[in-house]
């Protein structure tokens, strides 16, 4: 593993949590990182809904196939299993899995991924959600990835209660439902852009975030402020100038 | 023993949100009328644990209304919300995000709502749980339950009001959407109610489109979509899969052919 971006890695996340800082935008981090620093192919944060089903909060990628995939878990799959067990789930070959996980596993091989570590997100005597990994080629995890991959989950655990106190079980469910608002809204928001700009949905999540940091807004506050402005120009900007790729 | 995911998903999720709205809907036909908010509060009280539920509409800036009650207790903490303009309603209503108040009683709540905890009290009430009525950037009201005991909601019981909010969010879209479309709001074909509250990430994209498809609000687009849906007897994830896969448009097409 690369030490220095294992350091950079952290040192990252932690710069963002001592400011004011958008929950859905740090999972992404967190997700985009993982991916880097494991090297993995995609990671998504799974989180459990009291509602009874695992809601997908960010990836490192929005390609429908991933995104369909985490949908799929509800029934089964290594992330409901961590999340049940409260132990991290690893399986380096999904060709083996197809007992194990017999909606998953084949749908996991469809979609191109041969191997999944997933990491519960724990909090005491709670396990709130999942970090889940994947990779492409099958084999075993590295321990220490193994190690780092809970490092990564527990941080987004903290990132999640961010400012509150943990002073009562009532704060993480209102921190919890807070995180899956956001998230509804960054969905309504990446699809009215990508209708208005006629781009794909990750084009659009894209620019919704790059956007935010040029203009220092939190990601679900611009979300929210676009959907509900007018058929004008998108805050000002014309299409061609959001789809410049000289944005940061 | 390990951390457990405590009510987390799996295997019967269709099953619970399906006996949640299954609830709502045999108090409705008892009563003879289509399912309603009412309806809602009235199963909350039923299982939940809870002595009493509101739902609250409209926001504190202009006039706010109560839309229903279920005893004297719980038209009385409506209304003080209402008129004091604080309380766990409002703060969720400006948040956005539950508010779960176990104690009523502890922890600098008179601080924070000196006037509604006062009143709270001396009413009974020794827990208080907010709801807000949304669906991502659709906001319509807030749903409010009181207990005469304190403690704080179950894992479980807090999935189930979730789940009654959620379903109060759709009613009350609906009616204000003036039943189109065959009142989508009503047990529709099997499998309609139950998959909406499966917060599929392609309801949410889909509704954005349609803001832009059809020119309206996100409310509007929300209910414009269930309510084609129910007219095409189709399940509402797999028509929001269609119009984010570009196969369907609900609008005039930006580029007619010829």
């Amino acid at each position: 593993m690369d030490q220095e971006l294992l350091t950079g890695t952290f040192v990252d996340l932690a710069d963002t949590m001592v400011a004011d800082f958008d929950i859905i935008d740090f999972l992404h981090l967190l997700a985009d990182r993982s991916v880097q620093l494991l090297e993995v192919s995609a990671a998504g944060v799974v989180l459990a809904d009291p509602r009874g089903q695992l809601r997908l909060v960010a990836a490192s990628s929005e390609a429908a196939r991933l995104l369909e995939l985490f949908q799929l878990q509800d029934d089964e799959g290594p992330c409901l299993d961590a999340i049940r067990t409260g132990q991290p789930v690893i399986e380096p070959d999904m060709d083996r899995a197809r007992q194990r996980w017999p909606r998953f596993a084949p749908a996991a091989l469809e979609a191109g991924f041969a191997a999944v570590h997933a990491i519960p997100m724990r909090l005491r005597e709670q396990v709130i959600g999942g970090l889940n990994l994947f990779r492409e080629q099958p084999g075993a995890f590295d321990p220490a990835d193994v190690r780092v991959g809970q490092a990564l989950a527990d941080t987004a655990t903290i990132g999640l209660l961010h400012e509150r106190n943990l002073r009562s079980s009532e704060v993480l469910s209102e921190q919890l439902q807070a995180a899956l608002n956001s998230r509804v809204v960054i969905e309504q928001a990446k699809g009215k852009l990508a209708e208005r700009l006629g781009v794909d949905m990750d084009t659009a999540f894209t620019i919704l975030r790059h956007y935010a940091r040029a203009q220092n807004l939190l990601l679900s506050d611009l979300a929210q402020a676009f959907i509900d402005s007018g058929p004008a120009d998108f805050l000002g900007l014309t299409a061609p100038a959001l789809l410049r790729p000289d944005r940061p | 023993m390990p951390p457990r995911g405590e009510g987390a998903a799996g295997g019967d999720d269709i099953s619970r949100v399906a006996r949640v709205w299954g609830l709502v809907a045999a108090r409705a036909t008892s009563r003879g009328g289509p399912e309603s908010a009412q309806d809602v509060c009235a199963v909350a009280v039923a299982s939940l644990g809870v002595s009493g539920a509101w739902v609250l509409t409209g926001g504190w800036t202009g006039p706010g209304f109560v839309t229903c009650v279920t005893d004297a207790v719980s038209e009385s903490l409506a209304e003080v919300q209402l008129t004091l303009g604080e309380g766990p309603c409002p703060d969720a209503v400006t948040s956005g995000v539950p508010v779960l108040v176990a104690e009523l009683r502890a922890d600098g709540f008179g601080r924070r709502w000196p006037g509604f905890a006062d009143e709270a009290l001396r009413l009974g009430a020794a827990a208080v749980f907010a709801l807000p009525l949304r669906m991502g950037a659709v906001r319509v009201g807030v749903l409010g339950l009181y207990r005469d005991t304190g403690g704080a909601l179950s894992t479980f019981q807090l999935g189930d009001a979730l789940i009654l909010a959620d379903a109060a969010t759709v009613l009350l879209l609906d009616a204000q959407a003036g039943g189109s479309a065959g009142s989508p709001g009503q047990a529709g074909p099997a499998g309609q109610s139950p998959d909406l509250a499966l917060h599929r990430a392609e309801i949410d994209q889909a509704t954005g489109m349609l803001t832009e498809q059809l020119g309206v609000g996100v409310g509007e687009a929300f209910a414009r979509l269930r309510a084609y849906a129910y007219a095409q007897d189709r399940r509402l994830s797999d028509v929001a899969r269609d119009i984010v896969g570009r196969r369907l448009r609900l609008g005039p097409d930006p580029d007619p052919p010829g």
